[in-house]
């Protein structure tokens, strides 16, 4: 564009273009952000309680369910979730996520063979979220968790499933 | 590369007698500042379809969702609250620039022959920019909207005969509830759209096939004329970047906030009606009783179907204001009306105290605290202490309260009120209770 020196028709040319332009690019801005932000905008992960760690046996994986509000745009909507809990001799608990690494599959305790097993593709891991066997890249997803009189509590997240390290979606 | 692009698409295209016959189309007697209202007011509908295309994102048009959307656009999407900012104010300023266009014209006599289709074109896509108004105001489902579409819908009930039925089809139903919602939602969003581009195009299109009517002194229309481009092209770019940056800062500084959800079973509430609408709303003020028809729809349907059809009341060709009396008499009359109503009915709003926060907690506080036992306000309490019902007038002072809850007989030696252990947010907000209590 030509700089407003000279004549009269290029200064109104310059001033056409130039509202043209601003009022294009003041609109952009703002729309391409108003469009992107629910992509960029992380769901605030809160810590959700879960069960009194009195209630846990000690080397024996429980299945917990809690109800969890979610919070999906404007829609915010109770849903039950499902962890599994795992009490060690010193009182501390490790808290693993429901779902197979490998593809997703809900796994399960199999409480002679002492082994997680999941029914989908066999992997088979150990109490502690160890591979044993089976297609499973990755051990069994620990879930942020803590202990807070004598209740524990957890954030619950999902990871991609395949992958052989951890990551969140 | 910008032109040599240019070539390659004028050579297969026709680019360039296209331009020319976008531009250079001859305004009669030359630019002129007066004819840039068409402009902005198509400037103001696209805006207003580029904000609604990006606020249907996410806004959800069913009663449990609807007001949540419009909250989520509000506070949580980047930059909501000024798109949605832009779609409110903008909804006014498209009315006022059509109003201004049409007063222009009606001025020039534009709409005399052969202009007179284009005329009624323009009537018709005022109506429908009214239709917009009035569906889009249900959509954020606040009891404002709720409450002032509920009373535009009973008004149609009012039309002799076919007024229920009428009613019953606006709302899809007995009641305005979700079917409305969603009725309303694609009216405002699929078929108002479509027959306002449709509307637009035929009136541009008849405004190239007739031109444009320019002065009303015949005699400067034969000396001079110019093309479109490039300075009455400036001048209609000047206006809109001024309205476009007038809307921007109204978006930013005047936010425009829902009011509470809405609430069926609430009857207490009035609404409002927008501005636009306001005048009309003060005249039903006016008429009451077996004359209430003539207010809701005689007279608007003689008013619409008189503009309409004015090429066809008003049929001389002598365009010169001066030697059109009668219609002038009649367009300031008109005026005079308007914007008479609108003066008293905007009076009237600002007349109702707003219910000041502070006011409403220092009520309930006089309340808790069994002030009535001794205190009188409008008939209602004890007679021990002096009646409060005017105490604003009496005692304007803030601080005198505020010592007065405090430690009565300090500023009131003698009396038998006691002190009132209360923090000093609550002796605020009883102060400004104290306060409000006045004549008128």
């Amino acid at each position: 564009m030509s700089t407003p020196v000279g004549t009269r028709r290029s200064f109104v040319k310059w001033v056409t273009g130039l509202s043209s332009a601003f009022i294009g690019l003041s609109l952009a801005i703002p729309l391409i952000g108003y469009v992107i932000s629910p992509a960029l905008t992380r769901r605030k992960a809160s810590w959700m309680p879960v069960e009194k760690v009195e209630n846990l046996p000690v080397n024996e994986p429980k299945d917990l369910d809690y109800a969890v509000t979610t919070q999906d745009g404007y829609l915010e909507t109770r849903q039950t979730k499902a962890v599994w809990a795992l009490k060690h001799p010193d009182q501390t608990v490790t808290v693993f996520s429901p779902i197979c690494p490998h593809l997703g599959c809900g796994y399960h305790w199999d409480s002679q063979d002492r082994r997680f097993k999941c029914p989908c593709h066999g992997s088979v891991y150990d109490m502690n979220g160890k591979v044993l066997g089976g297609p499973a890249p990755r051990p069994l997803d620990v879930l942020p968790s803590k202990i807070e009189n004598g209740e524990l509590l957890v954030i619950y997240k999902e990871f991609k499933s395949g992958l052989s390290t951890k990551v969140e979606l | 590369m910008a032109s040599r692009l240019y070539q390659w698409l004028d050579g297969r295209l026709k680019l360039k007698s296209l331009g020319h016959t976008l531009l250079d189309e001859p305004i009669p007697g030359g630019a002129s500042w007066i004819y840039v209202f068409g402009s902005a007011t198509l400037f103001l509908f696209l805006l207003q379809a580029v904000t609604g295309m990006f606020l249907a994102l996410y806004y959800a048009p069913t009663p449990d969702h609807a007001y949540d959307s419009i909250q989520y656009i509000e506070h949580e999407v980047w930059f909501g609250w000024f798109v949605r900012g832009l779609h409110h104010w903008g909804a006014s300023a498209v009315m006022v620039a059509i109003g201004l266009h049409l007063l222009q014209v009606y001025l020039y006599g534009a709409y005399k022959s052969p202009r007179e289709v284009m005329w009624m074109v323009g009537v018709i896509l005022f109506l429908i920019m009214l239709t917009f108004a009035f569906t889009g105001y249900l959509l954020p489902w606040d009891q404002t909207a709720y409450w002032a579409t509920q009373v535009g819908i009973n008004m149609m009930g009012t039309l002799p005969s076919i007024g229920g039925f009428l009613v019953r089809i606006l709302r899809a139903g007995e009641t305005l509830g979700a079917l409305t919602l969603s009725r309303f939602f694609a009216i405002h969003v699929l078929f108002l759209p479509a027959l306002m581009l449709m509307g637009v195009a035929v009136h541009l299109f008849i405004l190239r096939r007739v031109g444009p009517a320019g002065p009303w002194n015949t005699e400067q229309t034969q000396n001079r004329s110019e093309p479109f481009w490039p300075r009455q092209v400036y001048m209609d770019a000047v206006v809109i970047v001024s309205l476009f940056l007038l809307l921007a800062a109204l978006a930013y500084f005047l936010p425009f906030p829902l009011a509470d959800k809405a609430d069926p079973a609430d009857h207490s509430f009035v609404p409002v009606p927008e501005w636009y609408f306001l005048f009309f709303y003060q005249l039903l003020k006016y008429v009451t009783g077996p004359l209430e028809p003539v207010a809701t729809w005689i007279l608007p349907t003689l008013f619409i179907l008189a503009l309409l059809f004015l090429p066809f009341l008003d049929r001389r060709s002598e365009r010169r204001p001066t030697k059109r009396p009668l219609v002038m008499v009649a367009g300031i009359g008109f005026l005079i009306i308007v914007f008479g109503l609108l003066g008293i009915s905007l009076k009237n709003l600002y007349a109702i105290p707003k219910s000041d926060p502070s006011v409403v907690q220092g009520q309930k506080l006089f309340v808790q605290h069994h002030c009535a036992a001794c205190h009188r306000i409008h008939g209602e309490g004890g007679k021990v202490g002096p009646d409060l019902s005017y105490v604003g007038n009496r005692r304007p002072d803030r601080a005198w309260h505020l010592r007065h809850f405090t430690d009565p007989q300090s500023v009131s030696p003698g009396s038998i009120m006691p002190k009132l252990h209360l923090s000093d947010q609550d002796k605020n907000n009883l102060a400004s209770y104290m306060l409000s209590l006045k004549k008128g």
